[in-house]
């Protein structure tokens, strides 16, 4: 109202050569606010303030800056105009100090690094940061190296920042100290652009509210509406309609079945010893979903991975309908019957490069399914995988297309498709559904489902509590590669589980 | 359809890019005041006069086959074989130490037979040796595999003075090899001999074994996704010793093919660039087994067709090493517009069919 | 002890172009560009510092105009990787038949079909005033040409620039880290590319170094391999600059052990072998250095969205 714009976007559109990730997308950004931009992964959030920021150029539209219209076609041109940005991947130089990663493009000739240093550390003292200026980024913490962008640009001044999902990498105390920046801040009379796809922070930092669906902006929440503004209303303008709630399972008949997969006081270290997995022990039985439940990078992954034989055990064993197979490689084990399904598609699921056939190959390449004396029968193998098509509605012309064609959530499905034929025994979900829209992270509960009622196991690896909630019968929360403890679903509240994750004990009532 | 678009696009711009090359390079004729047209025409007439000549197009192609399908292996793995000259060397020298040792004791079919054996292994165990370094120690595939061709060409010349010296001592080269080990010519009225056929097989075969057999498909797995390939039960270390012993084999049946088929002798400092030109050839064929027997014949073509030009006009062979050059690089650089081409043309069609 | 002496001068004599190669690959793969084309560059610098010298007479013109070319084909080198994002392997290979190919022809070109090979006087040596004189190390260290001053020479600087410089931060966090860069409103792809060019420099002069310091005449194979050492070097040497001084010393030894042993002449002696002596050892070394810590992006290129 009585704050002052001082950027201004108008009719954005931005096109890739696949998609078009912007559509007419005007918005504004006042004098001392926190602004949201709110939308489901792939809404376009990033790619506007992207184009802001001067990383991405738009396709049409104009930017002004204090009225006046401005052209920014690099992050230079952007930090000159007081606007930084703090993107989900931190853009840091990992083998060099703070300081060097502070002042990098921001010095000239020859430098006085011990002067730098004080200099940096005055700053991250002013604003209570806890980061020593001279340590090297990659002994720091992922809170930490946010801190040190944060600084990039404070260092330089800017007026408005943008934070790219900030809170995503953050314990939930990491991310009430990153709040209380976020006011102190704009309290000088900054501005902050927060972008997110989780409404409960939104509510929690934020001024006014922009979200955003498939590249357009489908819904704006000003300063006088805030603080009445419901969830359901936020989530119906991310996704179109009210969200599709699963019913969590119920427990009947479990108990009397046999434990398929037996965890071990499982601990696991990393090169330079430090504990991934500390002591880890838990059983799943047949036909039941254990939902793992923690922030992301407190072990989930390397759980997975050892339980799929990608990692030597320091400690501990891990035993299928009896047997131990702690010592089987990863081949071994997927003749054993264990899918798996990463967490990062792109790295480790799939090979964007190979058609969909292949990839159906891929983790059979051993096995007797497509294979004979070592040559392979791709007339069965492509039958095989235009009845996957057919069967899990991939939107693909052919077997013959290259995977990386595909959409996100199509490329999910084949993978799916994948494992879940792989794993006739044990599935392991490592957060089957980060990026998808709405429809595809249905398809892949509804099969996650339908495989749990064939007698399957599955170990279910989620950051979305409510995820985890529609699905498991129990709920093991990770915490530092430790378990916290397990329960039944329904057992424990939304708070409760949240301070587990954060590390607390749960007192005993 | 398609699938017939796009090669033809391909095949279009490897021949503007070969033209390219081809004008740029004559071009420079002119300062040795030979006429460049006059040029090409004496290379063509020259090479397709006779049959002899057309023969050793296919001379020079056979080993170039193999050389390039050497590096094309690898390049399936996402390894870069640039030593395949010394893998080439090594079967080279094992071809002549069985073949003259057993030459003239043994029917001369089955001392073939030992000698391509010969050659491959001595081909397969550097490259396994490589492959190996690379697997266990993560080192530098391309340059230990480019220094291995110094050391093995040194480690030939010594053999050449020592133990394999021909008998009067006097150069440094062996005996000719006993006429029963010699390749069987197989066109008349040419030197042609067993090695084109050998290569042409080899060809079919590489491109069998990598796109029909789950060996071959790890291999592709690894070259284009090594973690997923570990993922997946596949090991990339053991995918990397495969693959380069098996590059490393190939290079060595080359060894096979020149000493046997066509010089019958081993000799110093000779087909010193045929490492290099196979992965030229591996460049051109867009690393596709089968298409890398059109581009050796287009490299043979151009060696034959370069001598006779430093028979019959001014112009000197190295003008075709240019105009290799010349291609490579604008092939390479072709890569680069084409797909430039390709982008623009989808982002034209969004706009028309949003538009529409 | 006279022995001893001259080896040792020859060693240092022979680790020069190898150290000023690796030098310029050094700064360019800090930046995250292996130069791959510098067998290439160096083949060139030696031809176009025999050409430049021999026509102009002057050696000083020659080690110019060798730079002139080294820096001509590394632009193209990088224009193709940097700019056109073709892959550096493949294009250092085919960048390095294409120089062959050229510097033959135009040799034949500028001089003719010779019966004898064409010569130049080498470049003589500068004795240091007084230091020279020292006993021992004076031959070794201080009677050596002005190239040979000038690689050691480079060494302080360019330590001075790469960790005590805008410029230096700049081009180690390129090799580390692009996008950091990039969102630092850095034009990555510039810095590169000028990497490269320096290197293209020094490997330019390191060439001329075999042709008019070494031998004083041009012949196709006068390089043979030197520039892929001097790539060996700098990853050997941990990608520092010291660090290239050193192992380019260790095989400027190994290649005058090399040297000597051939000029002794004995029939019975392996000399091939010990000729063989710095290739094995870049193999051995590479395999036994397990403290190596490449630049995090060496080798790739940085396509930038959009």
């Amino acid at each position: 109202m009585g704050k002052n714009i001082i950027v201004e976007l108008k009719h954005i559109n931005k096109r890739f050569a696949k998609v078009l990730a912007n559509d007419d997308v005007s918005m504004v950004i006042k004098e001392g606010e926190v602004v949201a931009l709110l939308g489901e992964n792939g809404a376009g959030k990033s790619t506007i303030m992207k184009i802001l920021y001067g990383l991405y150029h738009a396709t049409e539209g104009e930017i002004f800056i204090n009225q006046k219209k401005v052209e920014i076609r690099s992050p230079k041109e952007a930090m000159a105009c007081g606007i930084a940005m703090i993107q989900q991947h931190f853009s840091l130089v990992e083998a060099h100090t703070v300081t060097e990663n502070i002042i990098l493009g921001h010095c000239k000739g020859k430098i006085d690094f011990t002067e730098k240093e004080k200099e940096i550390q005055a700053l991250a003292d002013q604003y209570h940061f806890d980061v020593p200026a001279g340590e090297l980024v990659k002994n720091l913490t992922v809170g930490a190296q946010q801190k040190v962008e944060i600084l990039k640009a404070l260092y330089l001044n800017a007026k408005i920042i943008i934070m790219d999902e900030p809170t995503a990498v953050l314990t939930p105390q990491e991310a009430d100290v990153l709040m209380g920046f976020v006011r102190d801040y704009v309290a000088k009379g900054n501005s902050i652009v927060f972008i997110t796809h989780k409404m409960k922070e939104v509510l929690e930092v934020s001024d006014r509210i922009i979200v955003l669906r498939n590249g357009k902006i489908s819904g704006t929440i000003e300063e006088g509406e805030i603080r009445t503004v419901k969830e359901s209303e936020l989530v119906n303008l991310m996704i179109g309609h009210d969200l599709e709630i699963i019913k969590a399972p119920s427990m009947t008949g479990t108990d009397n079945r046999k434990n398929r997969l037996e965890v071990e006081h499982v601990s696991l270290r990393s090169k330079d010893n430090i504990p991934l997995l500390d002591n880890v022990s838990f059983s799943i039985k047949e036909g039941e979903i254990l939902g793992f439940a923690g922030v992301s990078g407190n072990g989930q992954q390397e759980l997975c991975e050892a339980i799929y034989g990608a990692r030597k055990l320091h400690a501990g064993k891990v035993i299928l309908d009896g047997e131990e197979i702690s010592q089987l490689a990863v081949k071994e084990r997927i003749e054993k019957g264990i899918g798996y399904l990463a967490s990062d598609r792109y790295r480790y699921g799939m090979i964007s490069g190979m058609t969909l056939s292949e990839n159906i190959l891929l983790k059979a390449s051993y096995l007797k399914n497509w294979v004979k004396n070592g040559i392979i029968k791709w007339k069965e193998l492509n039958n095989y995988t235009e009845n996957i098509i057919q069967e899990y509605k991939v939107k693909a012309p052919d077997h013959e297309v290259v995977i990386g064609s595909l959409s996100g959530g199509n490329q999910q499905k084949v993978v799916v498709a994948r494992e879940v034929d792989r794993g006739e025994k044990l599935i392991i979900f490592d957060q089957p559904t980060r990026g998808l829209d709405l429809g595809a992270i249905n398809y892949v509960h509804k099969t996650i489902m339908r495989e749990k009622s064939k007698g399957k196991s599955i170990l279910l690896v989620s950051t979305e509590l409510s995820e985890i909630f529609a699905l498991s019968d129990r709920i093991a929360i990770l915490y530092k590669g430790k378990i916290m403890g397990i329960f039944q679903n329904g057992e424990l509240s939304t708070e409760q589980i949240g301070l587990l994750m954060a590390g607390y004990e749960l007192k005993e009532a | 359809m398609k699938k017939k678009e796009i090669l033809c696009d391909f095949l279009l711009w490897i021949l503007f890019a070969i033209l390219l090359g081809l004008t740029i390079s004559f071009s420079f004729l002119p300062l040795l005041s030979v006429n460049p047209f006059q040029a090409l025409t004496v290379m063509f007439s020259e090479t397709f006069s006779s049959t002899y000549n057309m023969g050793n197009i296919l001379i020079k192609t056979a080993p170039l086959i193999l050389t390039g399908l050497a590096f094309t292996f690898t390049y399936k793995a996402n390894l870069y074989n640039i030593g395949a000259q010394g893998q080439f060397y090594s079967g080279c020298i094992c071809a002549s130490a069985v073949s003259l040792a057993l030459g003239g004791k043994l029917p001369g079919p089955i001392v073939i037979l030992l000698a391509g054996m010969a050659a491959i292994l001595g081909g397969a165990v550097v490259g396994f040796i490589i492959g190996f370094l690379k697997a266990k120690f993560n080192a530098n595939e391309f340059l230990i595999s480019m220094m291995s061709t110094y050391v093995i060409q040194y480690v030939m010349q010594l053999l050449l003075r020592t133990s394999l010296q021909e008998s009067k001592h006097e150069y440094l080269k062996t005996d000719y090899l006993d006429k029963s080990t010699w390749l069987p010519k197989i066109i008349p009225g040419t030197s042609v001999s067993l090695g084109i056929v050998i290569s042409l097989l080899v060809a079919v075969l590489v491109w069998y074994v990598l796109y029909k057999t789950s060996l071959g498909f790890r291999i592709r797995a690894t070259g284009l996704n090594q973690d997923a390939a570990r993922m997946s039960g596949i090991s990339p270390q053991h995918q990397y010793m495969l693959a380069f012993a098996i590059s490393g084999a190939i290079a060595g049946l080359a060894g096979l093919v020149e000493i046997n088929g066509m010089q019958h002798m081993l000799l110093t400092g000779f087909d010193t660039q045929i490492g290099s030109y196979g992965i030229g050839i591996a460049i051109l064929a867009n690393a596709h087994p089968l298409a890398v027997v059109p581009a050796s014949l287009l490299f043979g073509f151009l060696q034959v067709g370069g001598t006779a030009l430093g028979h019959s006009t001014d112009a000197p062979a190295s003008v075709i090493d240019l105009l290799q050059g010349f291609v490579m690089l604008f092939v390479l650089m072709s890569f680069y517009f084409r797909r430039k081409a390709e982008l623009n043309k989808l982002k034209k069609k969004r706009i028309v069919t949003e538009e529409a | 002890m006279n022995n001893i002496t001259s080896l040792l001068a020859r060693a240092f004599f022979m680790s020069t172009p190898l150290i000023l190669g690796a030098l310029g690959e050094v700064i360019a793969e800090r930046t995250g560009m292996m130069v791959t084309a510098v067998e290439g560059i160096f083949l060139i610098g030696a031809w176009g510092g025999f050409i430049g010298a021999y026509i102009s007479g002057n050696l000083y013109l020659g080690f110019l105009l060798a730079m002139v070319c080294g820096l001509m084909v590394a632009l193209l080198y990088a224009l193709t990787t940097v700019y056109m994002n073709q892959h550096q392997i493949v294009m250092g290979t085919a960048i390095s038949i294409l120089v062959t190919g050229f510097c033959t022809f135009f040799y034949r070109v500028i001089f003719g079909i010779q019966t004898t090979p064409l010569k130049v006087e080498v470049l003589s040596t500068i004795q240091i005033p007084i230091l020279s004189q020292i006993p021992f190390v004076g031959k070794i260290l201080f009677s050596q040409n002005i190239i040979t001053y000038l690689a050691y020479l480079l060494i302080p600087i360019i330590l001075f620039v790469m960790n005590h410089t805008a410029l230096g931060l700049t081009l180690r966090s390129c090799g580390e880290n692009p996008e950091a860069v990039d969102t630092a409103g850095i034009d990555i792809l510039k810095i590169r590319f000028a990497a490269v060019a320096v290197a293209g420099c020094l490997g330019g002069i390191a060439g001329a170094y075999y042709s008019l310091c070494n031998v004083g005449m041009y012949t196709s194979e006068i390089i043979s391999g030197r520039g892929w050492i001097a790539f060996g070097i700098c990853f050997l040497g941990n990608w520092n600059p010291v660090g290239a001084l050193i192992f380019g010393t260790v095989f400027g030894v190994s290649e005058a052990i090399g040297v000597y042993v051939k000029s002794l002449g004995m029939s019975t002696m392996p000399s091939e072998l010990f000729s063989a002596l710095p290739y094995v050892l870049v193999i051995v070394l590479t395999v036994c250095r397990k403290d190596l810590r490449a630049p995090n992006k060496l080798g790739q290129n940085y396509v930038k969205e959009n």
